[in-house]
Parts: structure tokens; sequence; C-alpha cells
């Protein structure tokens, strides 16, 4: 558990800090990085999908505290074609960050598992 | 490993590149610096900044609903901090409006603007701002302003590279605003210029004239408006001779292949988007009045000009204050200097003047001769030029345009025509715009004003001396033969050869009524020695310049509260003269029930475009009945190519004109005589005013009841007139309205269109007695759409209010000022 934690504070750290440089894709890097480490599948992939959930969603949160991103969102909303409907780009963020971190770290998984079928066979 | 590679292909495919109507989903929703960034950049703060260019430091204020005060130490400052902050708020839309000019919107939209693009490209905008910007010396004073303008663009764009932090809509297209350039601004400024006066008005008439034939055509559409009118300077107006005025001669036939050409022109005209061709909705307000009139004992005066109203707005509100500059007005974001405004002495303001500066040329070639023209009896070569328009999403378009001597080839279908345009002659409307900033009386507004070429605007002006003035400054082109409100042959006889001398053009200084007004009204009678156009699609029918006319005549002096009151005003002229003459028809018949009761609404009724009126939708789907019920059979019997509809300012005049001689047009067919009372009998209907009004009546109230039920107290016009101000981009849910609103076209205060998305797109009065200035615009001062300042003056706006037009002292210390500290 405490591995998963750790993973979890690491790969979520260094994605924020990455995707406030501008480094957007860097939850989907941070998920192959987990997916690759952390042994089961199981876990490897919620970590990594939280990971760049939290990554997105924190850095959302900074702009709240800071700016308050309500009429943004709000104007997001309209320019998608939703009215005004302030919810639809929140959570359309976050989902982005979400599947960069699912899908690395499923890609990292499934090379992981590639990588070592081979090795068993051979041994 | 195959579904976990496919899935994160498939994401990281959106994320980058998109997907359908998607964006990039990576950059366009990273919250640092994706969209999420006009949460920054909609607040508003207190700021130093450092800008490279500045000779000294220079304070911006901010009044809390965004209008913006520069003080600066030197001239050269004063423009680059207004580039800087115009681009700091409006940098996308500065953006759209260069790329319009230059053809450069496929490279950002797609293949959806290409026709756009070429257009403007075979147009010239570019090629005239091109020449205009090459014609200024190294020391010209406009020239440095539009550099140090460009260099505060320039600051901005910097910044907001260097910071991550594009406005939102250059990350949901994806794609980086280019350097702004000099040139940039004068297309912009071009821009502007075919909005207000580039028409295909000649090449309607060609339609009309092969269809209707010239008699019809010529009673319909005539040249010198045929219903009451009010021009402002009444003359006596003296001719100058090396000049020659235009007389009205017979009939020019239209061939085949020149109808070909219109049809064509007129077709790809009306695929563009507004503002590519000047119209009637985009008309507009001015009037002064001198200090004897007034009751401040200074002069009045007021302007509204009317243009599609768009969020964020065509205006920016700008004070200046620098050693050459202490101007206060609105300006048009991606141009330095302010538009419509006042400095300490003066106060000025505009409307389109409406003249004819559009010209069609029909070339005569000669198939032995491919890509030559007959032009004073010789053959000369097409000069042509080439572009490639960069298309987001698809190959670079080719395009080659071919030149004539009168201007661009506008279309080679049926028969080549080319366009002489006078917004393509290079001018230095900047230099005008200086010295009617600096201006201190009017013989030096008057001078500045000789240099103005196009578009031709009715310029008001008074001052604090409590004189007034109107000058319809700009080209008045004469052609040396021929009908100009047609196409004519390219052959070199009916070239322009010239324009009516500044001392000639229609202007009025200190009239003794002691006002003076404009509202695209024909400015002169009908005595006037030259030609300026035909009444049709050209000037306005007269309504609002009737109904401003009769409210200023009223006895007793007016204040600035008049001023206002009149610019939210909703008589309709019109209306106020044929309701009489229809309720007279009605009453001689058995009206009864429904008719009855929507004519004794009408009965009560004050002239009013009010939201509540029931009255006022009742007369206006009447008029809209009438026109119709008297001109769609001609058209169905003449296959008239043009919508009946783009035709009812003129027709209705036309039907004013009779109805108010108690007559009205006979119906086709095998009838060529329109009016009634010369209808022969054997050939056309017989149809009087009466029965005419009583039908359209009749068909009006059934029409009503079947969209808004059976009481005709219910029929308010909030129900069927709203107003909606756009956004620019298009973006639906980002506009303001649609709101029920008073007014409609022929009203001071104009409404055009069901929904009306044009009027006053800035409100403007000044009492020089009581030293106040306010205005008002539609909009906000900020194109982003998260800021508060995106649509804060709307609701002021619509409520008739004004804001007071500050001075930098008051505006700093004003509740909820921000100030901008620039350093060099």
């Amino acid at each position: 558990m405490r591995r998963v934690v750790a993973a979890l504070l690491i790969g979520t750290a260094v994605a924020t800090v990455a995707v406030m440089v501008g480094v957007w894709w860097a939850p989907f890097a941070v998920g192959i990085g987990i997916g690759i480490a952390y042994p089961r599948t199981r876990i490897a992939l919620p970590v990594g999908a939280a990971a760049g959930f939290l990554a997105w969603g924190l850095l959302l949160i900074a702009d709240q505290i800071l700016y308050g991103i309500g009429p943004a969102a709000e104007a997001l909303g309209a320019i998608m074609g939703f009215g005004r409907q302030a919810a639809v780009p929140v959570i359309l963020t976050c989902t982005v960050g979400l599947l960069l971190g699912l899908t690395g770290a499923w890609l990292g998984s499934a090379g992981r598992s590639l990588v070592k079928t081979p090795a068993r066979s051979t041994s | 490993m195959a579904a976990a590679a496919v899935a994160s292909g498939a994401i990281l495919y959106a994320s980058f590149f998109g997907a359908g109507p998607l964006p990039a989903l990576g950059p366009s929703f990273n919250p640092t610096t994706g969209a999420w960034t006009m949460a920054l950049d909609a607040s508003v703060r207190n700021e130093t900044l450092r800008l490279a260019g500045l000779d000294k430091p220079v304070t911006v204020t901010f009044e809390a609903d965004g209008t913006t005060h520069i003080v600066a130490q030197t001239d050269h400052d004063v423009f680059l901090a207004t580039g800087y902050v115009h681009a700091r708020y409006r940098l996308f839309q500065m953006d759209l409006l260069r790329r319009q000019g230059e053809g450069r919107l496929s490279e950002v939209v797609g293949k959806a603007a290409l026709d756009s693009d070429r257009f403007e490209l075979q147009l010239g905008l570019l090629r005239t701002a091109e020449l205009e910007w090459s014609a200024l010396a190294p020391d010209n004073r406009v020239r440095k302003a539009l550099v140090a303008y460009a260099q505060g663009v320039n600051d901005r764009i910097a910044q907001v590279e260097s910071d991550n932090q594009l406005p939102v809509m250059f990350t949901l297209l994806g794609y980086h605003p280019k350097p702004w350039t000099p040139i940039d601004t004068l297309v912009v400024k071009g821009d502007m210029t075919q909005t207000l006066n580039f028409t295909d008005t000649p090449l309607v008439m060609a339609l009309l004239q092969k269809s209707l034939g010239s008699d019809l055509t010529a009673q319909w559409f005539p040249v010198l408006p045929p219903n009451p009118q009010s021009p402002y300077d009444t003359g006596p107006y003296a001719i100058q001779p090396s000049v020659v005025p235009i007389v009205a001669t017979a009939a020019q036939p239209v061939s085949e292949q020149a109808a070909l050409a219109a049809a064509d022109v007129h077709q790809r005209l009306a695929t563009l988007p507004a503002g590519f061709v000047a119209s009637h909705d985009g008309a507009s307000n001015n009037w002064a009045v001198a200090g004897a009139k007034s009751t401040s004992n200074g002069a009045l005066m007021a302007g509204d000009p009317h243009l599609h109203l768009t969020l964020p707005a065509i205006w920016f509100q700008l004070a200046v204050d620098s050693p050459g500059f202490h101007t206060s007005g609105v300006g048009i974001p991606g141009t330095p200097g302010i538009l419509i405004g006042h400095n300490q002495h003066i106060s000025w303001s505009l409307t389109d003047a409406q003249n004819q500066q559009t010209f069609y040329y029909l070339e005569k070639e000669d198939a032995a001769h491919p890509g030559e023209y007959l032009w004073n009896g010789l053959s000369r070569k097409y000069k042509t030029v080439a572009y490639d328009i960069p298309v987001h999403g698809g190959p670079t378009e080719h395009l080659t345009v071919k030149l004539s001597v009168h201007g661009p080839v506008i279309t080679e279908r049926g028969q080549t025509t080319s366009v002489w345009w006078a917004g393509n002659i290079p001018s230095q409307d900047l230099e005008v715009l200086m010295g009617i900033n600096q201006a201190a009386d009017y013989q030096a507004f008057r001078n500045a004003l000789k240099g103005w070429y196009s578009p031709t605007h009715n310029f008001v002006y008074a001052d604090d001396k409590g004189n007034i003035g109107l000058i319809s400054a700009g080209y008045y082109p004469q052609v040396a033969k021929g009908q100009p409100w047609l196409p004519m042959p390219g052959t070199g006889e009916y070239d322009v050869i010239g324009t009516i001398p500044f001392e000639y053009i229609p202007q009025s200084y200190n009239p003794p009524d002691g006002f003076i007004w404009s509202a695209n009204q024909r400015q002169v009678t009908s005595e006037y020695p030259y030609y300026i156009g035909t009444a049709s699609n050209f000037f306005d029918p007269g309504y609002r310049a009737n109904e401003i006319r009769r409210a200023l005549s009223q006895t007793g002096k007016l204040s600035a509260a008049d001023m206002m009151a009149l610019q939210a005003d909703t008589r309709d002229f019109l209306a106020a003269e044929i309701t009489p003459i229809l309720l007279q028809a009605m009453a001689g018949g058995t009206t009864a029930g429904r008719d009855q009761q929507a004519a004794d609404l009408l009965a009560a009724w004050d002239y009013r475009m009010e939201i509540d009126s029931a009255a006022a939708t009742i007369w206006w789907t009447f008029w809209q009945e009438y026109i119709a019920q008297s001109f769609d059979p001609w058209w169905k019997a003449k296959k008239v190519p043009v919508e009946r509809s783009e035709m009812n300012d003129a027709l209705g005049q036309y039907l004013e004109t009779l109805a108010l001689a108690g007559k009205t047009v006979c119906t086709p067919p095998n009838c060529n005589a329109p009016v009634a009372s010369a209808c022969p009998t054997a050939a056309c209907e017989r149809l009087s005013l009466t029965l005419a009004f009583r039908k359209a009546f009749s068909s009006t109230t059934a029409k009503l009841a079947k969209q808004l039920g059976a009481d005709p107290k219910k029929w308010t016009w909030g129900k069927v007139h709203q107003r909606v101000i756009e956004n620019l981009a298009h973006v639906k849910g980002l506009n303001y309205g649609p709101r029920p609103d008073r007014g409609d076209a022929n009203t001071p205060l104009a409404a055009p269109g069901l929904p009306s998305s044009h009027g006053p797109s800035w409100r403007m009065v000044v009492d020089w007695g009581a030293g106040t200035f306010q205005g008002i615009y539609p909009g906000g001062q900020s194109e982003n759409p998260a800021s508060m300042w995106y649509s804060n003056r709307v609701d002021t706006w619509w409520r008739g209010k004004y804001a007071p037009m500050l001075t930098a002292g008051q505006a700093s210390s004003s509740k909820g000022a921000k100030t901008w500290r620039l350093h060099p």
C-alpha cells in the first residue's frame, strides 16, 4: 500500500510540475513509468489514471483559487456548444488528464509484460 | 499490448491533433497554458510592466467599466501604448480583421473561408494597403505612429508567447498570431471602408433593368428619391466648370453577357458573411445644435453610428493625453487614433454619406488577343498578381488576379467585368484623423477633411464656441458620360474622370435654423448639379432623417437630455405618414371583428415602435404585406433574379409616394404602366389604393392571428422584434440576447431586421455649455468571454443610459480604477 501511495504522490508531483510548464502530455509519460515500474496491472492502471487526473485537476483548483474559473468554465461550455454549462469543460479537462495517465499506465504495463513474457519462456 | 497501443494512440491523437469538431485536447485544455488561461487574462489588477520601444514611462488607467486612459510623455509612446492595450484586450479580433482583409482566413479556419479570401484578394485591400505604406516618407508622422502602434501590439504578442498565455481562440483554433505590421493596420482600415461603401448596386440595377425593363426600373429605382426628403445642404449650389455634371439619358441596354456577369458577382457576394458589402442595415445618425438653440448656451452634438453589433464590439473606448493629443472617444482595434470623439475644443461624429463609390466596367475583349482588352482604342494587356492562399487542413490554393485600368477583374463569367472602387485609391485617412484629433476650430477641422477620400462620411462638428457644422467629406467620383448606376463599357469613354471639388461637396456651417443633421439621407436637393448616386441602395429612404429634423425643429431650446431622448426615439416617420391614409381606407369599408380591433389599435397609436405596442406590429406587418402584394406579382411575371425583399427600401419609397398621392401600383401581366391611375383597363387589373390597403390589411390580421393568436391586443412588437448582439466568432452561446427590443429600420433608434443585429454601435452626446461628454457602446472592452468587461456595458446601453467620458485625472480617482505603469 505504501508503494502505491508513493507511486501516486511522486507520479502526481512530476506530472503536475511538467504540466505547469506546458508539457501537457506529462501524465501519459508518468503513466508509462508507473505501468513499467508497478508489477500489477490492476493497481498500475488506477494509479496512473489518478496521477493524470490529479495533475490536471490540481492545477485547475489552483486556477480557481488564484483567479476563479467560473466565468471561464461557462465561456468554454458555450464555445463547446453546451450553453453556459461550466461543469462540461471542467469534467472534460479532468478526463483528458485521467485518460492520458490511464492509457500511459496501460501501455507501460503491457510493454512490461511483453518484455517479461519472452524472458520467462527462455529461462 | 495491441489494445493498449490502440487506446494510447487514439488518446494521444485526439490530444495532439483533435478529432472532428474537437480541438487538440492536450494544448487546448491544459489548465496552465490552454484555454483556461482566460481566467488569468480576465483578472484586472494594478500592474507594472516593461515594454520594449517606449521612450518614457506611461500611465494607463482603467475605469471600473474598462474605459482606458493613456497618459504619455511623447506622441510616439501614446501610439505604442495604444497598440499594447488594444492587443491586450482585442488581439484575436485584430487578427481576424487583418486576416479577412488580407485573404488569410482559410489559413486558420479551413476551406470554409476560401470564397471570402479569394474575393478579398481580388478586391485588393492588401494591394492598396501596401501602396499606402510605400507612399509614406520615413519622417512622416503617420508612418511613425503606425510603427509605434505595431511595436505595442508586438510587445503584447511576445509577452503572451513567452508566458504561454495565448488568448483562448488562438488556443482552440491551434495557431499563433504573426507579428503585427503597419500594413496590417492599413488593411483593417480598408475592412471598414469596404463594409461601409463597397457595393454591388450597379450589378443589381443591371439585373433589374434586364428583367423589368428600363421603364419600370427607372420608375421604381430612380436616381432622385421620389419621396419627401430632408437634405441638410439645401444650396444654393455652385457648379465647378471643370467637371461635367451627369445627366440621365436614354436607358442603356444590358446585354445577356453583362447580366450573366452581374448575376455571378451578386450571387458570390450574397454567400459571403455580413460586412463585405455595404448595406442599409449599417446606417447611422448624427446631429448638432448651435449654442443659440441650446439650454446650456453651448453647442450640443449627438452621434450614433449604426453597425453590425458584435461581442467584442468594433469599438474600443480610449482617452489619450500626450504633448500632441488630448482626445477621448472610440477607435477601432488594429488602428491608432480616435475615430469619433472630442478633444479640448471640438467634438465630431460621423455617418456614412452613402454616395456611389463603386463603379463596374464591362471590358471589351477580342478572342484573337487573349489576355487583352480594348481601352481608348488600344489593346492593353491585363496586369496580373498571383497569390497563394494557405488552407488549414487542405492544399494551398493559387489565385491569379487580373487588373484592368479600372481595377480588379471581379468576374469573367458572361462578360469580363472589373470594378473601380474608391476604397482602392491609396489615401492617408490616418493623417486626416490626426488632423481632426488636433483641430481646435472649424477651419482646422475642415482643412483636415480635405484629405479624406473613402468611405465618404458625414462628419458632424460642434465646438466650445457654440459653432456647429457638417461636411460630407470624401470622393464623389464623376464619369465622363454614361449611366454610372449600371455597369458601363470599359472602352475609355465612360471612365471616372475626377471628383467633385471639395468646395462643392455637401457641407454646412452654422446654418440659420441652428441645427444640422444626417442619417444617411441624400444630403442635397434635386437642384444639386452633380450625380452622387441613385436613390435606391445608395442613400437611405430618409425616414430617420425626416424624424430627426422634425424633432429638432420643434420650438424652444434643446438640452443634452433631449439629444439622448432622440437617440432612443422610436417614432416611425413612415408610419406617421401612412397610418392616417390606411385608417381612412379602412373607415370607408365594412370593417368588423378582428380587422376593426386592429384598426382601433392603429387609430390610438402614437407611431412609436415600443415593445408593448400591438399597433407597432400591425403597422410593420401591414407595410411588408402591402409591398409584397404590390410587387410579388411583378417579380413573378418578370422573373426578376434579385430577391424582392432586397429592394424593399426603394419599393417602399415608391409606394409611399403613390399613397401620399392617393394611388397604388397595378398588377401584371401585360401591363407596363405600374401606377394604377395610368393602367389601361383592358390589359391590367384596376385596384384602387383603398382596396389595395384593405386587402393587405386583411392579410396582415390573418397572418398575425395565425402567428400570435386571435386577440390583436396581444400582438405586441416585442413578440416579433428582438435584438441580438452576436459573438464575433459566431459562438451562439456567447451572444447577448436575443431579447425583445424597441425600434425598427426607420426609427432614430435603429433596429432593422427580425431579429435585429444592427443598431447604434456607439452613442455619444456632448454638451459644450455644461462641459459634459457622455458615451456608451453595447459591449465591453475585452474580447475574453470570461472577463467582466466582455459585455458589461450592454445593459446600460439597452436602457438608453450613458457613461460620463472622464478625464484622466477623474478616471484615476474614480471608484474601482486600476493602473498600469509602463516602463521602457
